[in-house]
């Protein structure tokens, strides 16, 4: 008798600290600022969420940030993480995608890779779990992710099947987009009396003036290496001098006199580069900028908060920021990474938790203290952040000029972009052919793509 | 009568003798071939890997023909393989010659010279990218103490090609050199002692004594380097991928682009069937002209 009363006595207990948990988890300084008392989040304690994601200033904050030990913490769901070189999680994606289980129950991908993944039945809705209250955080505020970001990171099945609009799906969430700003040395700018660039003229000039007149300063850091890297080069400049890939029908268009004046101007830029610039990565962009090299950056704005780390940037205390320069247009890219949950994921409802705590308003906070980059109008916007930030302020004006329709992420656009296009562009740059024939010699071979995926009837 | 039935059991018991290797040698080497050879005729995405090949007939070899940039890997893997391989048997074999002898310290400098062998693949790609980096490289920071310009080692289409080459000699002599010097060591000593009592020089003696000897040694090195060479992908594609342009697109790189970036199962098996033929037919010239010279 007594035995049994002692257990009915720890099971009551037991359970009480059960409750009580969820008492414990209000008093977590992520649940209490964001007042989700009510909201389980041990609902999935034991499982294991495995988390693919980039080598990435982004997603280094988030690993310096604490923040994924937090969410652990907070929900007793173990968080595996498999980082990689960005480029080459795609092959890593799609195999584990396509096998009956993969090892991945969350992946970020280049925002490139989105309609692909959604096309292929590779990644999930997400509305449903938006839909299911035991597994929506109440006060999430999707609204106030940045709607531009939103579209090209997670947004498949619309217009141009890679745009919203009607048949379009949630497929995934930013985390560490971006879209381009213009970087410069301030001390530079300010010493030899240069005007900041507002167009495409006064910043060929800027990077003339460098080269020509400031021993051991270049103009502007850029890349170009042959394959991707020549063609999120080229679709930078292309957006605001009025180069499209395709045309509305899906026929190529950078034969046309915008793509190949693009071209111009990046061979112009390269003759004041640094040298050996038609060869950059994007790793060698950024050193240059780094190193002190180059007086001017024009590419991702995620970039910002390395160029201010003192541990990596000779230059961090010496950076202004300004708005991309306008050409026939105003339009700066749209892209960086998205979360997404692939559809053989083993743990999608625990996987979905960790995506949701990451873009949270709180812990987008905690991320961009340790060097991340903000996804949250509320947090571009705000003012405390904007004075500890002041590329926050030029982020914001610069995000109503990002073009969404920045390039043509279809699912065929990895055949393109690097094989055949990028490869194009690094010819012309490097002077194998000129920007006009190099453009007219895969025109066919890119139709072919277009004629067999169905585009062109 | 029984005499005559052993000799007829006799090739029978040597197949079934035969059989265990001839499984093991299907199912690693004919069975994927031929899947390969047949995947070549069909249409097959990787990101639609769940639904069933297509079958297309020629129309992937046809594509592959036209590509202008198909033809320019055929063009960058003869270039890089044949630069390669001649230039370090050449190499290799003359250093060989020079640690041949008796001299002091001497196993010190061959345990030195194999080293590169030992880097892996990865590691010897992302090292000679520094080395060539156009600013931070250690290469054009020396050429410019010396007051030369720098050099896009890795950016120029004229150069490119060279660079990859050389990091791919510097890798792979040793290899020659070691088995060139083993086949030097097998050559009799009073073979050579005879020729220089009759009056032959060094010369003499190397090209008509030494070389002769190691011939088949020297054939089989060139077939291994040959056909290493041909497959080579790591180096390339952590130096330059492909690039400038395709310059450097040697014909592994092609395929690896074709089947993961492109996603082109079915193209890339194509790639990986001409591949084959191209290596099969130079090893066989030297397979078979090293044969006859063994014969003669």
């Amino acid at each position: 008798m007594f035995r049994k009363m002692l257990a009915i006595l720890i099971l009551v207990s037991l359970a009480a600290m059960g409750f009580a948990g969820g008492g414990q988890e209000e008093a977590a300084p992520t649940v209490d600022a964001s007042g989700n008392g009510g909201f389980d989040w041990r609902a999935y304690e034991g499982s294991t969420v495995v988390f693919n994601f980039p080598n990435h200033v982004h997603y280094n904050a988030m690993m310096d940030s604490g923040v994924i030990e937090e969410f652990e913490e907070l929900t007793g769901i173990t968080v595996e993480t498999d980082m990689m070189q960005y480029l080459n999680m795609h092959d890593k994606q799609v195999l584990e995608m396509s096998k009956p289980t993969g090892d991945y129950d969350l992946i970020s991908m280049v925002v490139m890779w989105k309609s692909e993944y959604a096309m292929a039945d590779m990644i999930q809705p997400l509305q449903p779990f938006f839909d299911n209250p035991a597994l929506a955080v109440p006060d999430y505020d999707f609204d106030d992710l940045v709607p531009g970001y939103v579209e090209v990171t997670g947004i498949a099945g619309g217009e141009n099947i890679y745009r919203d609009g009607p048949g379009a799906q949630l497929f995934g969430l930013p985390f560490g987009s971006e879209t381009s700003f213009l970087i410069y040395r301030k001390d530079l700018f300010d010493e030899y009396n240069v005007k900041v660039p507002e167009t495409y003229d006064e910043l060929t000039e800027a990077a003339r003036f460098f080269a020509e007149e400031v021993p051991g300063v270049y103009g502007l850091t850029m890349r170009a290496a042959s394959g991707h890297h020549a063609t999120h080069g080229w679709l930078l400049h292309a957006s605001p001098m009025g180069a499209r890939v395709f045309d509305d029908n899906w026929e190529p268009a950078f034969t046309s006199p915008e793509a190949i004046e693009t071209i111009e101007f990046m061979k112009t830029m390269i003759e004041y580069g640094p040298p050996g610039m038609e060869g950059f990565t994007q790793d060698e962009e950024f050193a240059a900028f780094l190193q002190g090299d180059a007086a001017i950056y024009l590419d991702a704005s995620v970039f910002a908060a390395r160029a201010k780390d003192p541990t990596v940037s000779e230059v961090h205390d010496k950076l202004g920021f300004a708005l991309h320069p306008t050409a026939k247009t105003a339009g700066s890219e749209t892209g960086g990474f998205g979360l997404a949950i692939p559809a053989n994921a083993a743990s999608p409802e625990a996987a979905f938790l960790l995506m949701q705590f990451l873009t949270m308003k709180e812990t987008e906070r905690k991320v961009i203290l340790a060097g991340g980059a903000p996804f949250r109008m509320s947090a571009v916007n705000d003012a405390g952040l904007q004075a500890q930030y002041p590329e926050f302020a030029v982020l914001a004006e610069q995000l109503k000029y990002a073009n969404p329709d920045w390039r043509p992420i279809i699912p065929e656009w990895g055949e393109i972009n690097g094989p055949l296009l990028g490869t194009a562009i690094n010819q012309a740059l490097t002077g194998q052919k000129t920007p006009e024939q190099a453009m007219a010699d895969i025109v066919e071979p890119v139709r072919q793509v277009m004629i067999r995926a169905g585009y062109i009837k | 009568m029984s005499s005559h039935g052993i000799a007829g059991r006799k090739p029978l018991n040597a197949y079934l003798f035969l059989l265990p290797a001839f499984a093991v040698l299907a199912g690693v080497l004919l069975i994927p071939i031929v899947n390969g050879l047949r995947l070549s005729f069909f249409d097959w995405p990787l990101r639609n890997i769940s639904k069933a090949p297509v079958f297309v007939g020629f129309r992937n070899y046809v594509e592959l023909f036209r590509s202008e940039f198909f033809r320019a890997s055929i063009r960058a893997t003869l270039i890089f393989t044949l630069s390669v391989v001649s230039i370090e048997l050449v190499v290799g074999t003359a250093i060989a010659l020079v640690l041949e002898g008796d001299i002091p310290g001497l196993r010190f400098f061959r345990t030195l010279y194999v080293l590169p062998i030992m880097i892996a693949p990865v590691v010897v790609g992302v090292v000679w990218r520094f080395m060539y980096h156009p600013s931070y490289g250690k290469i054009n920071f020396f050429l410019g103490q010396m007051g030369i310009n720098p050099v896009g080692w890795l950016s120029d289409p004229e150069v490119a090609m060279k660079a990859v080459i050389i990091a791919d000699v510097w890798q792979w002599t040793p290899f020659v050199f070691l088995l060139v010097l083993a086949g030097l060591q097998g050559v009799p000593k009073d073979l050579s002692e005879a020729a220089r009592v009759d009056g032959a020089n060094y010369t003499q003696t190397l090209l008509f004594v030494k070389l002769p000897h190691i011939s088949s040694v020297l054939g089989l090195t060139a077939v291994l380097r040959l056909i290493d060479s041909f497959r080579s992908l790591v180096v390339i594609f952590n130096m330059t991928f492909g690039g400038p342009g395709v310059t450097t697109e040697v014909l592994s790189l092609h395929l690896y682009k074709t089947a993961f970036i492109s996603q082109r199962l079915g193209l890339s098996s194509a790639i990986a069937v001409i591949l084959l033929l191209l290596i099969f037919a130079l090893s066989f010239v030297l397979i078979v002209r090293g044969v006859r010279g063994e014969k003669r």
